[in-house]
């Protein structure tokens, strides 16, 4: 984890690749999507099918903080074909990659974020909140400044307004609460523990059945 | 920790640009110390009089002869630098800078104020301010600031990042009959901080509860461990001002947009166990209930009304506020069957229907503080309930009827049972450990806060002037309590 950054650091990276932040953010406590960096197509196709279909392709980059914008996201790819045409399109669009990460699909309803923000007086904070395209229009988010105890992560997930879809919902089971804190603790205890890292954004986070899945992560460094 | 005791509790005070000039500073501060009673040595210092308010003056502070524990500098900023010089020669270890011109101006007012906290903080030297109104104890009659407030002494202490905000709250103690232990008005902080005033009055056997009005905190880390080591101690109740500023600066993750400063702010301070509250009239509501009365142990609450409707916005403020109205128990039923008509409501709330009578209105209190069922009680619609009543009367005057009282000797008469009934209420909160909320059903503005009586005992009975005023207050106090409890401090 700690070479993971300082590497980042020394090449001045703006930020890790997805694929490198989700390394960071699993050993700290995250769940994560299985997933595989290739570089080939016979990779690709072969990594989808240890995977199990269907699968997402994304394009992998330290560069590549907005991916969806720049259509290096490819999602529900269930055969072989598929994985092999979304692998030429992404490898064709001339950006500088790392590589193309090939990604479990997480399928449900419930999306939830965490983040970590540095607070000009407080330092490193956790956040909780809904997750999704509704994050920036309900605000329904809550904070702690880190290190925090796993106390202070259940308060935190008590404290949303949206609290009730962490119950049993439309069939689906009650949401892994201890995941959730173990993910919180260990996102707080990452911006105590490095200060190279600025921010961290969590989102979404897809809960499949009852455990929170880390579906897209990223890690913004410091300027050096 | 700094070591505030003579900052706080100084034998000798110096003025420095003492006047008789009555609307300046340099009068407004010495004026205030003699006239209100502090009974320590008192120097006016100036060059320009021989005698201020009949004292000698000296010309500087090393002419006084004795020992010097604290002084006030009134004099123009530029000059603050010498003067302080001057002080450390003498050995002054506390000293209160009303002065402004420095950091709040402009740069060179910025340079002025590294200047004389470089010097300070060499010399470990204590300043309050600069920019300040100043400070006070209470307890000891010391008034070192421009308020010239004469006010009950009791156990809440007070810390302002502003002035104006410090003499408002300590105007409205003195009108409400709240005792406070100690006022600071902190300034620019150049050297004293609010965390150092924190962990002063965390010491400060004087001081039961800590009231904070604050604008910012250089060191949000520093001010949280601060208020750590505090609040299992003292509750701390913090307003904070600017709560709708300019956030967080513009950030490059989700996060970093939705922080905004004021969202982590009250989540640090919760994580602290400190009481965040609105408005300034909260925070000495919530101040005084902590001072004067037992925390509630849990969130069940007993509510008994003299009738109404008060009873269903009380449970619903309960309800939007985390509190609960578990049904009435059998203990109280059997209680109160005894006493009220066969109609009676047999619920929580109990509805005493309008029954006019003291006994019942003890009785009523008494059984519900007594049940196990309830953690505090609240009543509502008995205190000032006779104040209507005498209205009737006086109607019945104007339109030429002889009503054969003497209503003013009757208005005392029940205004002395009105006074015993609230000493029994500050009883029964003693005698069951469960705070006690009487809500009037009129409130004369004059009417203080907290019931005053020669009455021996740990608490003192509040009269809240509305339900929702009540079961905030409550509820705040219920927060502090649970976060005790999570801490290990309280069962």
């Amino acid at each position: 984890m700690k070479e993971i950054i300082l590497e980042a650091m020394k090449k001045k990276q703006k930020a890790l690749s997805e694929y490198d932040s989700k390394r960071v953010i699993a050993k700290a406590g995250v769940t994560i999507t299985r997933e595989t960096l290739v570089t080939t197509k016979e990779a690709a196709v072969k990594a989808a099918m240890d995977i199990g279909m269907p699968v997402a392709l994304k394009g992998c980059s330290p560069e590549l903080m907005h991916k969806t914008e720049h259509g290096m996201v490819k999602v529900g790819l269930h055969t072989k074909d598929e994985v092999g045409i979304a692998f030429d399109e992404l490898m064709s669009k001339g950006m500088k990659l790392d590589g193309i990460l090939v990604q479990e699909m997480i399928d449900g309803d419930r999306l939830f974020v965490i983040g970590l923000t540095r607070d000009p007086q407080f330092g490193p904070c956790v956040m909780f909140g809904l997750g999704g395209i509704f994050t920036e229009v309900l605000h329904d988010v809550s904070f702690r400044v880190a290190p925090i105890t796993m106390d202070d992560a259940y308060e935190m997930i008590e404290e949303i307004r949206t609290k009730e879809i962490l119950g049993p919902f439309r069939g689906s089971p009650a949401v892994d609460k201890d995941l959730l804190v173990k993910a919180l603790v260990g996102v707080g205890n990452l911006g105590v523990e490095f200060n190279e890292i600025a921010e961290i954004d969590i989102n979404p986070l897809i809960v499949c059945d009852e455990k929170p899945i880390a579906v897209d992560a990223l890690v913004i460094l410091q300027e050096a | 920790m700094k070591d505030l005791n003579k900052l706080f509790y100084p034998e000798s005070v110096a003025v420095i640009g003492a006047s008789e000039n009555i609307l300046k500073w340099g009068s407004i501060i010495i004026s205030n110390i003699m006239a209100g009673g502090f009974t320590g040595e008192v120097y006016p210092v100036s060059t320009t009089s021989q005698v201020i308010y009949g004292r000698n003056v000296s010309k500087t502070i090393a002419d006084i002869s004795k020992p010097v524990d604290m002084a006030v500098i009134t004099v123009p900023a530029h000059s603050v630098p010498s003067v302080l010089e001057q002080c450390a020669s003498a050995n002054v270890k506390n000293v209160v800078i009303v002065s402004s011109g420095f950091s709040e101006t402009n740069e060179a007012g910025k340079e002025l104020e590294k200047k004389i906290s470089d010097f300070a903080s060499a010399r470990g030297m204590n300043i309050v301010g600069p920019n300040t109104m100043g400070m006070a104890n209470f307890k000891i009659n010391l008034h070192a600031m421009f308020s010239h407030v004469r006010l009950t002494p009791g156990g809440i202490s007070l810390m302002a990042q502003s002035g104006n905000v410090g003499n408002q709250i300590m105007y409205w103690a003195e009108q409400q009959s709240i005792g406070l232990s100690k006022f600071v008005g902190s300034g620019n902080e150049a050297v004293l901080m609010c965390e150092d005033y924190l962990d002063y009055f965390n010491t400060d056997s004087d001081t039961s509860v800590i009231i904070m009005y604050v604008e910012g905190v250089d060191n949000g880390r520093s001010f949280m461990e601060a208020a750590r080591r505090t609040t299992p101690n003292k509750p701390v109740v913090l307003l904070k001002g600017g709560r709708t500023g300019i956030g967080s600066k513009a950030a490059m993750s989700h996060t970093g947009a939705l922080a905004g400063s004021i969202r982590i702010f009250k989540s640090a301070m919760e994580q602290c166990g400190v009481c965040m509250v609105d408005t300034q009239s909260e925070m000495l509501t919530l101040a005084a209930a902590f001072d004067t009365m037992p925390l509630p142990k849990g969130n069940r609450i007993g509510v008994v009304t003299l009738g109404g409707g008060w009873g269903v916005i009380t449970a619903d403020e309960c309800e939007e506020h985390g509190l609960v109205l578990p049904p009435l128990s059998d203990d109280v039923k059997e209680r109160l069957n005894a006493m009220l008509p066969d109609f009676w409501s047999k619920g929580n709330p109990v509805d005493l229907v309008g029954q006019p009578d003291p006994h019942l209105f003890r009785e009523s209190v008494e059984a519900m503080a007594a049940s196990d069922s309830y953690d505090a009680i609240i009543f509502l619609g008995v205190i000032n309930s006779f104040k209507t009543v005498l209205r009737l009367y006086h109607a019945a005057i104007k339109l030429g009827k002889d009503v054969q009282l003497d209503l003013a000797e009757m208005e005392r008469r029940l205004d002395g049972l009105q006074s015993a009934f609230l000493d029994t209420i500050a009883d029964l909160m003693e005698k069951y450990n469960k705070p006690i909320y009487p809500v009037a059903l009129v409130s004369p503005p004059d009417q203080p806060v907290i019931h005053r009586s020669d009455k021996k005992g740990k608490y003192r009975a509040m009269i809240f002037k509305t339900p929702e005023d009540a079961v905030r207050c409550l509820a705040k106090q219920y927060g502090y309590a649970k976060y005790l409890q999570k801490i290990g401090r309280l069962q």
